[in-house]
């Protein structure tokens, strides 16, 4: 099977590999796994307090679709609200690297990470306003 | 000679009280050639001796074993080359065309029975499959086990990073171990059909199994720079 040169540039060149601290304020982490093939795939945002995806991370275990996606992912959301980030629909990415069918999974596996990695971040601040409420 | 093995067979199922899809012991259907009664499961017809279609059954009675996690390889090994030798398709080279087809699918459902059955991993996988109503039609995946994804992420980020073939090798026999516990863990939740805790260890399984696969994948890149 043949990759797609957006595929291979990902690949090749994965954008924005890394970690940040998962306890920072403002961090959201989603951690999504597609155990039939093995692959893991961790999606950080790092959000300001005006609710605007600043930076995004990730590191990904599986093949060069599943790299490509996350990859792809974290370009998208930089500078989108968190709102507008969570509608990033998985038939988006797989059209923009040109998927085959047998590779959406991967898409579908992104579009999983990115909306974890939304709602880890909106339980945080959600427990931060409430703490903060208490005090 | 032909039945002996259909008769054990037909024992193995009933003892089994009817668990799993396929038809019961009693049902019986005409045979396709001599419109003879043979009973669901026989691989030929006792009267006029000619193979049978496969039939609907899952993979443990395709052996003629109980549907259970704890299997004697032997057993399944010889179950399987004692059934193969008997339906292969070059038994039947000089008969009818009909014949030919119906041993030629006998023996490919055979052989995905074997194969499903063989590997543990995959065998977990079907036995879950098999008891547990609501899961996945390809066996057992527990997408959002948030215990099971962090040691996935953890050993592969560590494995990523080692850079010595010792450091390869340790994380080696670390996975295999961890295998091996997940193999006593789901031998257990199966007798006790603690079937959310087989389908847990299935899914850890996988994971370590991929584990297992990268980590030769590494040591060999290792060892060739």
């Amino acid at each position: 099977m043949a990759y797609s040169d957006k595929v291979i540039d990902h690949y090749e060149n994965p954008r924005n590999v890394g970690a940040f601290d998962k306890s920072d304020e403002g961090v959201g982490t989603g951690l999504v796994g597609a155990p039939a093939c093995g692959d893991v795939m961790k999606l950080q945002i790092k959000v300001n307090p005006d609710g605007i995806i600043e930076d995004a991370k990730f590191k990904t275990f599986g093949c060069g679709s599943a790299i490509a996606s996350s990859s792809l992912v974290t370009e998208w959301v930089k500078g989108k609200s968190v709102d507008e980030a969570v509608e990033i629909k998985n038939t988006d990415i797989a059209k923009e690297l040109a998927l085959p069918p047998v590779k959406i999974h991967c898409s579908v596996l992104a579009e999983d990470a990115i909306k974890a990695a939304i709602e880890d971040y909106k339980a945080k601040s959600d427990q931060i306003k409430k703490v903060e409420a208490a005090e | 000679m032909t039945d002996t093995f259909s008769g054990n067979l037909e024992n193995t199922v009933a003892q089994t009280g009817g668990e799993g899809p396929g038809p019961g012991p009693a049902s019986v259907a005409a045979c396709w050639s001599c419109k003879g009664p043979v009973s669901a499961g026989a691989l030929f017809c006792p009267v006029c001796e000619a193979v049978q279609p496969p039939g609907q059954m899952d993979h443990f009675q395709r052996l003629g074993l109980q549907a259970a996690f704890d299997i004697d390889p032997d057993s399944l090994d010889r179950l399987y080359f004692d059934l193969q030798r008997r339906l292969h398709p070059d038994r039947f080279a000089t008969r009818t065309p009909r014949e030919k087809a119906f041993s030629q699918s006998q023996a490919t459902s055979l052989n995905e029975a074997y194969e499903a059955l063989k590997d543990p991993l995959r065998r977990a996988d079907y036995l879950v499959h098999l008891r547990g109503s609501g899961v996945l039609r390809e066996g057992c995946n527990q997408i959002n086990d948030p215990v099971i994804l962090m040691e996935a992420m953890e050993l592969r980020e560590a494995l990523a990073e080692a850079q010595t073939r010792e450091e390869v090798d340790r994380i080696a026999t670390e996975t295999e171990a961890d295998i091996a516990d997940c193999l006593i863990g789901l031998s257990a939740a199966f007798r006790g059909n603690d079937l959310d805790g087989a389908c847990g260890l299935t899914t850890r399984l996988k994971y370590l199994t991929k584990l297992a696969d990268e980590a030769r994948v590494h040591r060999k890149a290792l060892a060739e720079n």
